[in-house]
């Protein structure tokens, strides 16, 4: 193996995470923080959730980002290391849904920094979210 | 000198050997603990998932690494580097297999060098955080400073019981005297140093200096990439550390019988097997406690553990006679 397949895939079995909410109902991040649970267990593939921006690859957002969270939400994609994802889960993430044109809301993660993964639904299975990091990885895969 | 001294020292029963252990037990400690959480834990990555501790130490390594602008570069970047170093070298000083990592049968007194060598690794922990120059890493540093000042009393005179017993305080000697283990001889003194052993450890129901819910990840919040590697593989090399020194004081270390020659075999042998023995004790508590709070944690260890640790010597003083009459050593 080369070291740049090397790398790649440790970068594939070891994705850690941070769940950032930046606004939203709460329910995406029920559904994120089901992925821990017997039930689906994403350790299976070696993702952990981390508490600390530095110490995270993938970050996951979720909310439709307030105009409070925005600053927040930028500066803690600036504290995570290279390479870094993310992934918006959840309809607001991606487009600001039901809070769409709400005086208070910038409406989705793009609009602050770069998403690379969009998760849709209100609030997305967990499987739905397992699919989006595979969708992830297929990117990270393709040398991007 | 001894040629065969670098191979000692580098690949068996020194650096590689070990490091290869350090990474199984990781992997050993987290799916134990995802079994006793009903989850399959790591299974992907390798059979059964056994490369994933390797997968994250290489992924953290190709990490980008951050220093902060605030923080005190230099101990920054030295301090996770020397507390593994120093992790690494207390461990090459026990018998790992029938002899130390250096061939010859430690001094008279390693005991207390090898503890003395653990108190200072735990000061650069509590450095990496301190230099960090984040409130978090602050608070977590400072939290480690008072647990380990605390539980390293009644882990010292824990300690001594086995010396006591043994007549000596050398590794290789406490080891090799038990042809019945000590944690079966004073089961007192092995119960009360599996507890502060896992103060030390900062394992579950003692995980303070790094409670993810109040302080983020303790004294290593501002750790990334390489730096953040180091500090891994320095906690993991803690949790072997004491799973040796436990091995080596109560359960006779790698000395058992031999059934056929080399005689190193089979000690390595029964020496993986102990370690692996005493995680598997230390993962389970940790996995059926609940964190407890921090007034908690420093009046335990003052007001109960460690009149409890001096009782357990008196304890065993008293009986020592008996037990060495038992295990027919000379009184
Ligand atoms: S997408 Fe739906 S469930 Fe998720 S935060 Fe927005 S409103 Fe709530």
């Amino acid at each position: 193996m080369s070291p740049i397949n090397l790398s790649k895939w440790a970068r594939l079995k070891s994705p850690w995470v941070l769940h950032f909410n930046s606004g939203a109902c709460n329910a995406c991040d029920i559904e994120v923080v089901a992925l821990l649970t017997p039930r689906y267990d994403v350790e299976r593939f070696g993702i952990l959730l981390k508490g600390t921006p530095r110490h995270a690859d993938i970050l996951i957002a979720t909310g439709p980002v307030t105009r409070q969270a925005a600053l927040r939400l930028k500066r803690i994609y600036e504290l995570m290391p290279e390479p870094k994802f993310v992934m918006a889960v959840g309809a607001c993430a991606s487009s600001g849904a039901p809070f769409k044109k709400c005086y208070n809301v910038l409406g989705g993660i793009d609009k602050v920094i770069p998403v690379d993964v969009y998760v849709p639904g209100c609030p997305p299975k967990p499987e739905a979210i397992i699919y989006g990091v595979t969708k992830l990885f297929e990117k990270i895969k393709g040398g991007s | 000198m001894n040629p065969n001294i670098f191979f000692r020292i580098l690949v068996f029963p020194g650096f590689l050997f070990l490091f290869v252990l350090i990474l199984f037990c990781d992997w050993f400690e987290r799916k134990i603990m995802a079994r006793m959480q009903n989850r399959m834990g790591p299974s992907y990555t390798g059979p059964f998932g056994i490369l994933q501790p390797l997968a994250d130490y290489i992924k953290l390594l190709t990490k980008e690494d951050i220093i902060p602008h605030h923080a005190r570069q230099f101990l920054f970047s030295l301090t996770p580097i020397i507390s593994f170093s120093i992790f690494m070298l207390s461990i090459f000083c026990f018998p790992l297999d029938g002899i130390n990592v250096f061939s010859n049968y430690g001094f008279e007194g390693d005991l207390l060098f090898v503890l003395a060598l653990v108190t200072f690794a735990h000061f650069f922990l509590f450095l990496s955080g301190w230099s960090s120059s984040n409130p978090y890493s602050g608070i977590g540093a400072v939290r480690i400073l008072m647990q380990f000042i605390g539980y390293d009393i009644p882990l010292i005179i824990s300690a001594i019981g086995p010396a006591f017993l043994a007549g000596s305080l050398s590794l290789a000697k406490i080891a090799s005297m038990q042809t019945i283990p000590f944690a079966l001889l004073t089961p007192w003194t092995f119960i009360l140093f599996l507890v502060a052993l896992q103060a030390e450890l900062e394992e579950d129901p003692f995980d303070v200096p790094h409670a993810e819910t109040e302080i983020v990840a303790g004294y290593g919040t501002e750790f990334s990439g390489r730096k953040l590697a180091f500090i891994r593989l320095a906690k993991d090399t803690q949790i072997v550390f004491g799973a040796v020194l436990t091995a080596t004081l109560f359960l006779g270390g790698p000395y058992g019988p031999v059934f056929s020659a080399p005689p190193s075999l089979w000690f390595t042998i029964y020496f993986v097997l102990k370690v692996l023995f005493v995680i598997a004790l230390l993962e389970f508590v940790e996995a059926i406690c609940a964190r407890l709070r921090i007034d908690h944690v420093v009046r335990g260890n003052w007001r109960m553990i460690t009149p409890a640790a001096l009782l357990s010597v008196i304890l065993t003083v008293l009986s020592a006679p008996y037990i060495r009459l038992f295990m027919g050593a000379p009184i």
